[in-house]
């Protein structure tokens, strides 16, 4: 199927209270990052607060339909209905909220000079209803899955850890999060204070 | 203030070209570096909004209806798109799509799967021929130039520069991109250079008779 009415696409509803529409994923768009986002209601989050420091990418928010405002650098904008944000400085923090219930944007980001390769984000956004649901299996073989790309990616692996570890495969759990901790330390110092861990916080071989 | 700009779609340069879509150049107006992007719009139903064509060994292509409804037509398909409609064309489809309502804007993502994006010749050279049948030559000839600097080997670029540096006036430096364009790909430049009115500055040049005998 080519075509997709953003309205007809997933809704992913996430933490933070805005909702994922996974456009890359539907496609499996592999040349560029390509999702909409919609928000729970009027005055809702709909772009999530967060900068682009880590995957250095350049990221431009459209609005498709209704109203958002956006914080970009500390500065407020509202934008309506085919009015976009172009954020070339990946380190600027920038947000949205909507103002109009029905708002769909669409955000578009790569990074510049290199292929584009699919962010593990997705997965884990892809895997939190999942993981709210209590089907653990289902969101450990998505990670598995994105894992099989990119084996030594610490997110993903401290991620998998933490839903192997709710989902009672403990010691699963303590060799993820093992490896995570050894690829960047500070996976060990999250785990410390992580209620996901606290089923195998005693265990031995948990990064101390 | 620096490091991000916000834009009005409708507020955007038209670029209007003889039997081609209005092109609205987003990524040139921005500067964006890592994905293409562009809009495209249809003022009258019926007008075209994607010209029909494939990307063979090119770009993965997504659209976006903005405004309006189009109609696409996907290896034959026909597909009703209302404001909100995302299509995927992976580069071996062939698609078109027509404004089906009046006001009708779709905007085109596209970049190569596995390699680094790098802005195509097609929209430098589409832009610096818009502005030079404006009278803006001099921001043509800036597109030709930076086009160059990017692909410093693509005998369209040095093709083109030939043509903008004849055009200005500078006809040392349009031979050198002649005979550049010539070393990189004789046979086509041989077919053009002839019949191409924007090098007739050249052609009472004893060089130019030589480079392209």
């Amino acid at each position: 199927m080519n075509a997709v009415h953003v309205d007809d696409l997933e809704r992913i509803e996430l933490d933070d209270g805005f909702v994922w529409r996974p456009v890359r994923r539907y496609f499996d768009i592999r040349a560029f990052g390509v999702n909409a986002y919609t928000a729970r209601e009027a005055g809702g989050q709909i772009v999530e607060e967060h900068s682009e420091g880590v995957l250095g990418h350049e990221e431009i928010y459209l609005v498709l339909r209704g109203r958002a405002r956006f914080t970009v650098g500390g500065d407020e904008h509202e934008l309506a209905a085919g009015q976009l944000v172009f954020v070339s400085d990946p380190a600027l923090q920038r947000g949205a909220v909507a103002i109009d219930a029905d708002t769909v944007v669409l955000a578009v980001g790569g990074k510049p000079g290199v292929a584009y390769t699919v962010s593990a984000w997705e997965t884990m956004f892809a895997a939190a209803p999942l993981g709210r649901a209590g089907r653990w299996e289902e969101a450990i073989a998505l990670h598995q899955e994105a894992l099989a790309g990119e084996p030594d990616h610490p997110a993903l692996l401290y991620n998998l850890a933490c839903l192997e570890a709710r989902g009672g495969r403990h010691l699963d759990a303590l060799l993820h999060l093992r490896r995570a901790a050894a690829l960047e330390p500070r996976w060990a110092e999250h785990a410390r204070s992580d209620d996901d861990f606290a089923a195998i916080r005693g265990e031995p071989g948990f990064p101390a | 203030m620096s490091g991000y700009r916000i834009v009005t779609l409708a507020d955007l340069d038209r670029i209007e070209v003889p039997g081609s879509p209005v092109l609205r150049p987003l990524r040139h107006e921005l500067g964006v570096t890592a994905f293409g992007i562009n809009a495209f719009t249809g003022d009258e139903t019926g007008d075209l909004v994607i010209e029909q064509h494939r990307e063979e060994g090119g770009p993965e292509e997504l659209y976006a209806v903005v405004t309006g409804r189009a109609t696409f037509t996907l290896d034959g398909v026909a597909v009703d798109a209302p404001a909100g409609t995302l299509v995927h064309a992976p580069p071996e489809l062939l698609r078109e799509a027509v404004a089906a309502e009046p006001g009708t804007t779709v905007l085109a993502i596209g970049a190569d799967i596995g390699k680094a994006f790098s802005p195509s010749g097609w929209e430098s050279f589409t832009l610096a021929n818009a502005y030079r049948r404006r009278g803006e030559l001099a921001a043509g000839r800036a597109i030709v130039v930076a086009r160059l600097t990017g692909s410093p080997s693509d005998w369209k670029s040095h093709y083109n520069a030939a043509r903008f540096e004849a055009l200005a006036g500078d006809t040392d430096a349009a031979l050198v991109h002649l005979r550049h364009a010539l070393a990189l790909n004789a046979s086509e430049v041989r077919k053009l250079a002839p019949a191409d009115a924007d090098l007739d500055s050249l052609r009472s040049d004893q060089r130019f008779a030589e480079a392209i005998a």
